[in-house]
């Protein structure tokens, strides 16, 4: 009779409580491989014998994992015990004994199950969304094409491409003096140009852009320490908070580009009005990590989202 | 508890009362305080359809009552019943109690050879064995060794009183309960169980239940009721069929429950039948969900479930000998599972724990998971969290685990790696880290499922993995991307 197993059961239980406990018990940590044979840490909990070993099946090259290290991977299948205490069955008994006090009522009382939502894992980020399809629009625009030298985040390779080239290769200047170096951001579009301005231009006549276009700046030489104050974004999303103490709105009917701004840029009139309505937030160090990612939009394109709604 | 008169509260109220009373529940049974006594409604009245609540009574009318009571005229009677109907009150009870003697003089009337008497009595003594207050309730318990003595007598109803009186009585404490004990309560329950009238035997498995419920139950009591052979026909009751009331089988679900929870036996219970019962019980119940009657049904479901579930866990040999065919349980199981999901999830985890059990390095029921395509029910769930979600992986990583063949079909699901992509990203760690388990199974058995995966958007949801904030669910994305992916350009 094991009359200790209500006594001190181990700190690891399984959190099922609707309460959104989230997290569940490590079952597949017991390493344990008797089978059939009580678990002496855990009584009542009976281990299987695994039926696959490990779980590197398949014919992938012997020599190729020694590469990659020993698998981390630990799951095995294993039937579970539960002990009528266990927080697993919180519900159900909460229910019986709703139903012995004679509390069950058909006052249409349904509980609904949660559903889960999806966290940005990127650390510092942890927006919350209640779809998968925001979570992944909102990685792909700010977290998937980053630049790694300045940080800032790009919606498309193609803008990242461009960007680092222009930005950040030192050859590319010197390229340029003797060839088209500078490429039409329309990814579509396959004309290079010799200088920033012709390519401005081109982006005006050609593909209808308007003259004050905010992504299109040139590169300012010593703009970098104030560029990478963050523009935090500010996320259209149904938990956003964090990040609301800056301005830039993100633009998700917009189908221009991104791009790193100017915060020195004089050159449209919309930015001087921006300006004083940006608070002075530019003394932050470069690589914060509060906000791994930034994107700066350059100031046109606040104005059209200065009361930031929510997007869903 | 105090008993308003319903139709004056509106819903928002009922409701309201409810949430709070269920916090309390909880609490009390986080504390492992988890103990409720009944006062069945059926049992109040005299028959009256509609019972007259006193809402308050003084001091002076109650000891008016108990003068009547005590002169022993034809008048005692109806005395009686006018006590009984404001013993409900907290206040009534408390004054009641108070006045000398009265307590043996309700005795007394409880062991009078006036069966109307004696029935009246034993009304006030069940309202009084209702009460929450120990210095009320326990008042009763002189009358235990008649309460027992009766439990063999002829009269139903009375018979039926009794036995609740002791169920709530044996709610209070372990001194009450070991007093039962030493009365002889457990023979006296295998006579009861035996009888002919279902609210007889739907109040004997419910005092059993509270007996078992027992924190000490696993060393003093569990033994006592299987040296008793009462499980023999506890189990007999686990039919749907059966004469009596789905109540009764209620009941005697959560007997069978606790019993087998402890740990204790569990060879004896399989050999008693219990699995097979429960099995046939499940798919009965399957079949009546499945025919649109959801009310209440869930009350027999879980019970069982849990019966099933551990004596799985406890007893592999024998599960292994089983008799019956998987897929009438599996389709059973997945009515249950779509059939309580927005009304009560919980319903849905614990068969879920159940599938897992079922299934755990078991060909022939992993077979039947796909071959009864209940893949498509488990996709289903993936979206909700608060458990359902990880032990759908695990059902899941329970199918793959078993090799080629099942990983083939698997990743033939429409429907999976999608689902596999949204778990990826949820916020819940535990459910990242077991998609990720349940991928590099199927990977690794399966090489075209990488393909299959990567056409399917999986390479992205696998990249927002890889900074994860959770050391484990980084590790494992990483190994993955590493090692089938490393190709690819993302």
């Amino acid at each position: 009779m094991r009359s200790d197993e209500a006594a001190g059961r181990p700190a690891e239980q399984a959190h099922w409580a609707a309460a959104g406990a989230l997290g569940c018990c490590r079952w597949w940590e017991e390493t344990g491989v008797s089978p059939s044979r009580p678990d002496p840490v855990r009584p009542g909990l009976v281990v299987l014998e695994p039926a696959v070993a490990c779980a590197e099946g398949g014919g992938d090259g012997a020599a190729r994992e020694s590469e990659l290290g020993p698998s981390p991977f630990t799951f095995r299948s294993r039937r579970i015990f539960l002990q009528k205490e266990d927080e697993f069955f919180e519900d159900g008994d909460v229910h019986r004994h709703l139903y012995l006090q004679n509390s069950i009522t058909s006052v249409g009382e349904v509980e609904r199950p949660k559903v889960s939502e999806f966290c940005c894992q990127i650390a510092g980020c942890s927006q919350l969304f209640d779809a998968l399809e925001n979570y992944e629009h909102h990685y792909n625009t700010f977290h998937r094409n980053v630049c790694s030298s300045c940080k800032r985040s790009f919606p498309s390779s193609h803008l990242l491409d461009i960007h680092i080239l222009e930005w950040h290769d030192s050859f590319f200047q010197i390229l340029a003096a003797k060839q088209n170096m500078y490429l039409c951001l329309v990814e579509s579009c396959t004309e290079k140009f010799k200088a920033f301005s012709d390519r401005k231009k081109h982006m005006i006549k050609v593909h209808g852009y308007p003259s004050d276009f905010r992504f299109d700046k040139p590169k300012k030489p010593k703009c970098n320490q104030k560029n990478q104050s963050s523009h935090d974004i500010e996320m259209e999303t149904s938990s956003c908070q964090k990040e609301a103490n800056d301005t830039s709105c993100r633009t998700s009917t917009e189908s221009m580009d991104y791009a790193p701004a100017e915060t020195m840029e004089a050159d449209s009139p919309s930015m001087s009005e921006e300006k004083s309505s940006i608070p002075k937030v530019q003394q932050r160090p470069s690589f914060s990590y509060k906000v791994p990612t930034t994107i700066c939009f350059g100031h046109g394109s606040v104005r059209g989202f200065k009361n930031a709604r929510k997007k869903k | 508890m105090i008993r308003n008169r319903n139709r004056v509260c509106g819903v928002e109220e009922i409701k309201a009362k409810r949430r709070q009373h269920e916090r309390a529940l909880r609490k009390a049974r986080k504390e492992k305080q988890l103990v409720s006594k009944r006062l069945p409604r059926g049992l109040q009245g005299d028959g009256e359809d509609v019972e007259i609540r006193e809402t308050s009574v003084t001091q002076e009318e109650i000891f008016q009552l108990y003068q009547r009571i005590q002169r022993g005229s034809d008048d005692r009677l109806a005395a009686l019943c006018s006590l009984r109907r404001v013993l409900h009150l907290k206040e009534a009870q408390q004054i009641f109690v108070r006045f000398e003697n009265s307590i043996r003089v309700l005795n007394g009337l409880f062991t009078s050879n006036l069966a109307s008497v004696q029935l009246q009595a034993a009304q006030c003594l069940l309202k009084l064995s209702h009460s929450d207050d120990p210095s009320i309730s326990l008042v009763c318990l002189p009358a235990t060794p008649y309460l027992l003595t009766y439990l063999s007598g002829q009269s139903a109803k009375f018979t039926e009183l009794c036995l609740y009186i002791l169920g709530n009585l044996a709610a209070e404490n372990e001194a009450v309960r070991s007093q039962l004990l030493v009365q002889g309560v457990i023979q006296a329950l295998s006579v009861c169980l035996q009888s002919p009238h279902g609210a007889v035997v739907e109040a004997t498995a419910y005092l059993l239940s509270q007996m078992l419920q027992a924190k000490e139950a696993g060393e003093k009591i569990i033994l006592a009721v299987l040296e008793a052979s009462l499980t023999p026909r506890l189990i007999r009751l686990l039919d749907l069929d059966s004469e009596f009331g789905m109540q009764t089988t209620v009941e005697c679900a959560w007997c069978l429950h606790y019993i087998v929870s402890s740990g204790v036996s569990s060879e004896c219970m399989i050999s008693q039948g219990l699995i097979s019962q429960a099995v046939k019980l499940l798919i009965a119940l399957g079949r009546t969900v499945d025919s649109g009657t959801t009310d209440g049904v869930e009350l027999l479901i879980y019970p069982v479930a849990r019966c099933l579930g551990n004596l799985i866990a406890s007893d592999e040999q024998l599960w292994c000998k089983r008799q019956f065919h998987d897929s009438d349980l599996l389709q059973a199981l997945s009515v249950f599972l779509r059939g309580f999901l927005q009304s009560r999830p919980f319903v849905t985890r614990e068969c879920l724990w159940l599938l897992n059990n079922l299934s755990a390095g078991d060909r022939q029921f992993c077979s039947a998971i796909l071959c009864h395509n209940l893949v498509p029910v488990f996709l289903q769930l993936i979206p909700f969290s608060g458990g359902i979600n990880t032990l759908v992986l695990m059902l899941l990583g329970n199918v793959a685990e078993l090799g080629l063949e099942y990983c083939e079909k698997l990743q033939q699901q429409t429907g999976l790696f999608p689902a596999l992509c949204s778990t990826l990203s949820t916020a819940d760690p535990e459910a990242a880290r077991m998609t990720l388990e349940v991928l590099n199974l199927i990977f690794s058995y399966c090489q075209q499922a990488c393909a299959r995966f990567a056409n399917q958007n999986g390479i992205l949801a696998l990249e927002m993995v890889q900074y994860h904030s959770n050391d484990e669910v980084r590790v494992r994305a990483n190994f993955l991307m590493d090692r089938y992916f490393a190709d690819q350009d993302v």
